[in-house]
This record gives structure tokens, C-alpha cells and sequence, in this order.
């Protein structure tokens, strides 16, 4: 028996960041641990890390490439060799080019395993615009919006310890961080930070907040114009920042004019008093920082709502200070955007990006929505998408109108998909590629992320045929005779040259770390075309879009829609994240799965007794486009016109091919009508709409 | 000698479920015994967790004396003595005590004994990303615990 040998690496059970210690023995992971050296977790890890090992030697788990054998949905599959796999999907790219340009081809990924930068280098080499990715309503769409409001992303500067956190729409503790981790916000708050917490349900942190605004799903920005309103009213903004740094303050103080607390009181359900008092503590409370999560972005105010955050923290005087939202400085690697080869992508090329002449943002971040790539396949319109290569995304449980997607992807000729497991969107494909998880991964971690840091993530272990999803693009792009490295790894000492490290040094080393400055802008002002804080917009208006921010009331609501109000009396907030699962991954872990077994909706008792839902009863959830079951859990946390459920539900244990895709779906309930998106970044509404609920019958509970 | 013991902090528990993962990989445990579990009734989460009684009743339920306190304060149970009766688990106040159906064997928390005696945290401990599980004895707890509560 050889000895335990430990290995220092990096997670991605999410978007990742936390240290590792892999221990491995016998050439296999036998348990994998926090590393206490680690800047971002500090020796911590989450319940999915933690359960790697029952991912990656899962017995259902794909380690060899496969082909579709008959129909395209007969859950059918037989094992090939990779040349077989490359070859088949190489020919048929080739083809299509030939005929119908390489723009017939759509590549696509979800949240990804930090492959964006390859993804896009093989992308934009292909000669395709159409890359479809969470982007346009997770995170890319927040990177989009402060580009031409700031100039970058701001993100919470918690080490330097902020003195008042918002915590918008987020719970870091449970879920996907983008930058920072849970645990480094916990020490913030633990040394006194003020938390102001803004969520339609009473969760954990609400609980702790100093203010907790119980705010109507979908109402955001109409309570960011309530902040705005109270701090220029009682002139609680930084004078000289406003002065030196804003770009059209007065016509931004006369929009939001418009948004006096009674007006925000009625959109929004907070208090007009609790509003005026948060609002106070957070202009006035230096510094302090804003954190955001997705549920800002997933409404058709994704933008203007990034707009106003992001301006709430430029007039308080927050931007770029120590404690507040800051730009960090990156590590000296050379970019993903570098890597990715954006400026190799023709003019003309881009000029096809479908829906890029509506959703302009969605095309300045390079990615397109879901929707325009249904129509595509689906109509035709405005040419047909033939063929897709889809990376660990499983669109059929987590966009928007499920049932479309699942049509979609059901008829495109050509899908090849990179993935673990046959999920409901794998079934669909004619060729799976097996993925390597991060365990068998060798990459500069985090490099895409704006929190500073660069992270070696160390392969540990090779399990059986499965490759690194970078390994795939680098074989595929090379058979494409695109211009790619012989290996991997030679392909990380270019990403890291500009540090004068080769992949070993820097893997020996750990991390690398920008060297951080503050109030970059007094030198170099901010980078947009005015060099200021833009709260009116000059891109937007160039656009011809209205350069300010507004709220717009959901489409589907008790006010849009009071039509729809007696078949569907309330308001779904949809997409309730948990702790175990990484939206539609880890159903299939024993140690996960048995902490959550059930998909969960959450009813107000008093709502529960009106239709006679009991504890722990399945529930139907409908809205106009479809109905799904859930197990019904009551709590007293949400408002009684509310029904939160959560998001991301199939069921591996299903051995059917669709694995019950379509039964506790909540996406099946979602619209992704172009009303319903985002009008310049296309995202779609995944969070408001309008429901109703009804206990099941008997015979019809469980899955 | 100087006891230890195992306290978590409820109001700072976050629900995350990380410390019965770590726990399950550490013990090489399945689906079934939760040696340490948090129960979600959101906004508390309320953990379970064996706390290592001084005169522990799971003990004193035993017929074949298969549990016993450490000189540490440790509550161990030897499983060779185990008869699957299920007295522990039904004696024990907290709800601690597991039974593991495969082997017909109660099971519980041994406070990482392993681990202690090579100087390393509890697993449960080490992966808690909110800092709230304790291990030490009994007077340390309270001032860590006002010193945790106190936000400064």
C-alpha cells in the first residue's frame, strides 16, 4: 500500500475560490479538507467540497467519451474511443461552416469549471458569436452594467473591514460567492459592521441584520430609488464626490425626484420609515459596502438596478475606498479576454451575434440569451442554429421557460455536451464528452474573477477517460486547426508569463495577488467614456435607450397583470438557492441528498391553511405556462402574497432519460418572452411571476 | 487531566450543513447515522450534536457497558460490546445517538479522538465556515462564547 500524499488545490463545487487539501492514496481521493493557508477560506469548506469524492467516483458518473445510438431520445448511448468523439463533432463543425457559416454553430456553458477562457478562445476561433452562457442573468450582466456606469465591478472590500454591509439579495453563507467567500463577510460582521439586509424572506441573516427590508420580489430598483431619494433629500452624499466624479447629477437628483418613499412604499411593501432609516445608516456609516446577488439581476430591471446600486455606492463616497466597493488590482497573468482571442472575432461575425442588435449590453459582454437561440433552432429566424457544444449546463432545469428549452435542444441536429453525469440536457446529445472535475484539473484558478487573486488548482487525480474540459477544447481546437499548445499545462505558462512564473513555480506558490491601490480614479478617473461615474448613461443614450435608471414593474404581477390575480392570486419568488445543491448538480450525492431529499417550496402558514396545505404535504405550484410539485415547508419568514420555491430540481435516480425533468421544475412555471427579459442585456425573469398553489391529491404525492 | 468537550454556538449556526458532511467523510459514514445534524427551521437552525455528558445517559442506558467516559471526558462506545438494543439512543436528552442499520449497531460521536490526539481540530470544527463549533472544556466555552456574541 503506498503512503497518503496531500495535495494543495482549489474547489469549483461552485464558482469556487476555497482551498483544498486532497488526500490520496493509492492514487485515489480518500478525503479532501480545508487548507488553513488559504486566503479565500481560511481552512473552511462548504457541504459540497466536502463531498467531492462521492461526485467523482459516483458508479452513475460518464468517464468515457459515448455516442447516441437511434433515436435522439432514447437514452441510448454507446462507449467510443475520444478520436471517435472528436472526430464525429470536428466533421460535422467543418460541414457546417461549409454550408451555412461557422455562426450555425451555438457554444454554450453554465456557470462553468473556470473554462471561460478556453471556451471562448475555441468560440471565437470557431468564428461564432453565439455563445450561450448564465451570463446574461448571473454575474456577467452585474460585470456588463458597471462597465459603463464605473468601468469595472466593485466588489465588498471585507478584509479592510467595513463599518456597514448591505447584504442585497445575497446569501454568501449558503451559496455561490462570486468573489469573496461567507466566511471572510462573517468576520466583517463579527467586528460590528451594521448589516442592513434586504430579502423577501426572513433567513438567517435578516434575523441578524440591524434593518431587514422585507422588500416585494422583483421591486429592487424601485428600493435602490428609495435610498437615492432619502440621501439626496437629506443631502447625506459625498458633495465633493458628486462634484468631481458624477456624470449628470442633476438630471439623476430630477429622475429620482420621482421616487418619493410613498410611491417606493407602495411598490416595494418596506415601510417608508424603515427605508429613510436604512438608508441614513448607510450614507452614513463610513465605510461601507453593498453586496449583491443574483436575485438583482434575474428581473427585466437587471441593469438599471445594477446602475443604481452601483451609484448608490459612488455618491456615498464608497468607491474604491478601503472597506468599500473597490476595484482590486489583478494579479500580472494575462486575461481571460486576452487568452480568449475577443479581438480575433470579426466585425463582420459579430455583426450575427443573434439578438445583438436588441441586446446590445448582452453583446458588448459577448453572449447571448437563451431565447434567441430557441427561436433559432426552433424557427429559423433569423438563421437556423444547426449544431451546439454545451459545457456543464443543464439548461433545461435553469432557463427560463424549461419547455422551450427542452423543445429546442430536442431538435437541433448536432449536440455534442461536456458533462459528469447523463443530465435530462445530456440525454439530448448525439456525442458526450466526459469532464474532469476539479480534482482532475490543472488551471489558474479564479483568473476571470475580480477579487485579486489568481489560485493554483493542482490536478490530483486522473479518473478514468474523463478529461479536463480545457484538455477537450485544446484537442478539439487543434483538429479544428485552430492555434492551440500542445498541452494543457503549456497553455498556463502562457496565461502566466507576464508574472515570470511557469505553471510549476506557480502551483508550487499557491496564488498570486495584485498589489492593491486605492482611489484609483484620483489619478486615472473612471474608466468610461466621460472618465466619471456615469448615472446617466452616455452608452445607454448612444443606444438609444433612456440614459437614466428607472424602475419597471415585472410583467407579470398584481399590478401588471390584475387580470390574472383569481387563478393565480400570488407572487412566485422562484429560485430559492440551498446550501447542498449547486443549481441543478449534486441531486445524485448520497451525503448531499440526504440532507435535502425533496424539492421544497415555502408557503406563509396563513396561505397554507386558506388552501389546506399541510407540513410537509406535496404541493402543486402553476402559473400560466405550466405546473410542477414540490413538498410544501411553512414558513412565517415570508410575506403571506408569497410563494418561494426552489430552483434547479431532476431526479438521477429517475432512470427514464428525462430523469423527471420536467416534474418539480420550477422553470417550467418561468417566461423568457422578449417583454419578460432585460431590454439591452436579455435577462430573463427567473424569480417574479404569479402562482398559485394547491395541495396534491394522495395518489399524486412524491416524485 | 483537563476534559474536553464539543458546543455549538446555535445563533451564529448558518444552516450550511458543512460539519455533517466533513463528519460523514471523516467516519467514512453513508446515508443513515448523523453523528452531527442541523435541523432547519429557517431563520434557526437548531444542531444536534452529542455533548459529551459528564454523566452521560446514554451510559447509564446501556446494559453491556459499551459506553463509557474517557479520562479526557470523551464519550466513547465500543462497538465489539454493542448489543443493537437501541437503550442509548433512546436515553440520550439531545438526540445524539445514531443506530446504524447496515451493522445493527448504535453509533456516536467520538469527538474525532483520532484527530485530537495528532493535534488536529474535530472535522466538524475544521470545515464550520461561521466559526461556531467549539471544542475545549467546559469554563473556556463561556468566554468564548461572550467573546463570539459580542460582535467587536
Amino acid at each position: 500500500m503506498s503512503e497518503l500524499k496531500k495535495i494543495r488545490t482549489i474547489c469549483r463545487s461552485c464558482h469556487g475560490g476555497c482551498g483544498v487539501i486532497a488526500h490520496v492514496k493509492d492514487g485515489r481521493v480518500v478525503k479532501v479538507e480545508g487548507d488553513p493557508e488559504s486566503p479565500i477560506s481560511r481552512g473552511t469548506l462548504c457541504s459540497k467540497g466536502l463531498a467531492i469524492t462521492q461526485l467523482a467516483y459516483h458508479p452513475d458518473r460518464i468517464i468515457h467519451p459515448m455516442k447516441k445510438v437511434g433515436d435522439k431520445l432514447s437514452g441510448n448511448w454507446e462507449r467510443i474511443t475520444w478520436d471517435e468523439a472528436l472526430d464525429t463533432i470536428c466533421n460535422r463543425f467543418k460541414e457546417l461552416i461549409q454550408d451555412h457559416g461557422p455562426e450555425s454553430i451555438v457554444v454554450g456553458q453554465g456557470t462553468g469549471r473556470d473554462y471561460e477562457s478556453h471556451l471562448y478562445r475555441f468560440a471565437n476561433l470557431l468564428g461564432t458569436p453565439n455563445v450561450l452562457t448564465a451570463g446574461h442573468m448571473c454575474y456577467v450582466s452585474r460585470v456588463g452594467a458597471t462597465l459603463v456606469t464605473c468601468g469595472n465591478l466593485p466588489v465588498c472590500d471585507y478584509e479592510a473591514d467595513p463599518r456597514c454591509i448591505v447584504m442585497w439579495g445575497c446569501n454568501p453563507q449558503w451559496t455561490n460567492p462570486d468573489e469573496y467567500k461567507g466566511e471572510v463577510f462573517w468576520r466583517a460582521y463579527k467586528r460590528g459592521a451594521t448589516l442592513i439586509v434586504i430579502d423577501p424572506r426572513r433567513g438567517f441573516l435578516a434575523d441578524k441584520a440591524d434593518h431587514w427590508l422585507q422588500v416585494r420580489p422583483g421591486t429592487d430598483a424601485a428600493l435602490a430609488m428609495g435610498f437615492h431619494h432619502v440621501i439626496i433629500e437629506e443631502e447625506l452624499y459625498d458633495r465633493e464626490f458628486v462634484q468631481n466624479y458624477i456624470h449628470g447629477w442633476d438630471a439623476f437628483v430630477e429622475r429620482v425626484k420621482g421616487y418619493h418613499l410613498d410611491r417606493v412604499e407602495e411598490i416595494t411593501w418596506v415601510d417608508r420609515e424603515q427605508i429613510r432609516e436604512a438608508a441614513r445608516a448607510y450614507a452614513s456609516t463610513r465605510p461601507a459596502c453593498i453586496n449583491w446577488g443574483v436575485p438583482t439581476e434575474q428581473t427585466l430591471n437587471c441593469t438599471d438596478c445594477t446602475r443604481l446600486l452601483t451609484g448608490l455606492m459612488a455618491v456615498t463616497g464608497n468607491l474604491d475606498v478601503p472597506g468599500g466597493n473597490v476595484f482590486y488590482v489583478p494579479p500580472p497573468t494575462r486575461t481571460v479576454t486576452e487568452f480568449a482571442r475577443h479581438r480575433d472575432l470579426s466585425p463582420e461575425q459579430r455583426s450575427k451575434r443573434l439578438g445583438g442588435d436588441q441586446y446590445k449590453m448582452a453583446s458588448r459582454v459577448a453572449l447571448i440569451t437563451p431565447k434567441v437561440a430557441w427561436d433559432a433552432i426552433l424557427t429559423g429566424t433569423p438563421y437556423p442554429l444547426k449544431a451546439g457544444l454545451l459545457c456543464g449546463t443543464n439548461p433545461v432545469t435553469t432557463r427560463a421557460n424549461a419547455r422551450e428549452a427542452y423543445e429546442a435542444l430536442s431538435k437541433i441536429d448536432f449536440l455534442a455536451v461536456m458533462d459528469f453525469f447523463l443530465t435530462p440536457t445530456a440525454e439530448l446529445a448525439d456525442i458526450f464528452l466526459p469532464a474532469g472535475t476539479w480534482l482532475e484539473q490543472n488551471h489558474v484558478a479564479d483568473n476571470w474573477k475580480r477579487h485579486g487573486y489568481a489560485l493554483a488548482r493542482q490536478k490530483v487525480v486522473e479518473i478514468g477517460e474523463a478529461w479536463q474540459d480545457h484538455k477537450i477544447f485544446l484537442e478539439l481546437g487543434k483538429r479544428m486547426g485552430q492555434e492551440w499548445w500542445d498541452t494543457v499545462e503549456d497553455a498556463l505558462d502562457y496565461l502566466l508569463e507576464p508574472s515570470g512564473l511557469t505553471w510549476d513555480e506557480f502551483r508550487a506558490k499557491g496564488f498570486l495577488r495584485g498589489q492593491m491601490t486605492y482611489r484609483k480614479y484620483l489619478d486615472k478617473g473612471f474608466s468610461t467614456p466621460t472618465g466619471k461615474v456615469e448615472l446617466l448613461s452616455t452608452t445607454l443614450e448612444k443606444w438609444g435607450r433612456d440614459p437614466l435608471p428607472a424602475y419597471t414593474e415585472p410583467p407579470e404581477s398584481p399590478i401588471s397583470r390584475p387580470d390574472f390575480l383569481e387563478h393565480y392570486p400570488y407572487i412566485l419568488n422562484a429560485g430559492l438557492r440551498t446550501p447542498t445543491f449547486f443549481h441543478s448538480a449534486n441531486r445524485m450525492i448520497p451525503w448531499l441528498r440526504e440532507i435535502r431529499p425533496d424539492p421544497i417550496v415555502e408557503i406563509h402558514p396563513d396561505t397554507a391553511k386558506k388552501h389546506g396545505i399541510r407540513e410537509g404535504q406535496w404541493v402543486w405550484i402553476e402559473s400560466p405556462r405550466g405546473k410542477v410539485r414540490q413538498r410544501a415547508r411553512l414558513n412565517h419568514g415570508i410575506d403571506a402574497r408569497v410563494i418561494v420555491a426552489e430552483h434547479g430540481w431532476w431526479f438521477p435516480e429517475n432512470k427514464d432519460p428525462g430523469h423527471g425533468w420536467d416534474t418539480a421544475n420550477i422553470n417550467i412555471l418561468t417566461d423568457n418572452s422578449h417583454e419578460s427579459m432585460d431590454p439591452v442585456m436579455g435577462s430573463t425573469n427567473l424569480r417574479v411571476l404569479l402562482c398559485a398553489v394547491s395541495p396534491c391529491k394522495d395518489h399524486e404525492e412524491g416524485m | 487531566m483537563e476534559k474536553v468537550s464539543l458546543m455549538i454556538v446555535a445563533d451564529d449556526c448558518t444552516g450550511c450543513h458543512a460539519c455533517e458532511v466533513a463528519c460523514k467523510q471523516e467516519h467514512g459514514i453513508g446515508v443513515g447515522p448523523r453523528l452531527i445534524r442541523v435541523i432547519e427551521n429557517s431563520p434557526v437552525y437548531i444542531p444536534v450534536y452529542c455533548h459529551h455528558c459528564a454523566k452521560p445517559p446514554c451510559g447509564d442506558a446501556c446494559p453491556v457497558e459499551a459506553i463509557t467516559r474517557n479520562g479526557q471526558g470523551i464519550v466513547l462506545i465500543n462497538e465489539e460490546l454493542c448489543i443493537g438494543c437501541r437503550a442509548c439512543v433512546d436515553a440520550c436528552p439531545f438526540g445524539a445517538m445514531q443506530y446504524d442499520e447496515d451493522r445493527d449497531l448504535a453509533v456516536k460521536c467520538g469527538l474525532c479522538i483520532d484527530r485530537l490526539q495528532a493535534g488536529e481540530e474535530p472535522a466538524c470544527k475544521k470545515a464550520c465556515p461561521s466559526h461556531c463549533i467549539l471544542v475545549g472544556d467546559m469554563k473556556g466555552f463561556s468566554e468564548e462564547i461572550d467573546r463570539r456574541l459580542a460582535r467587536r
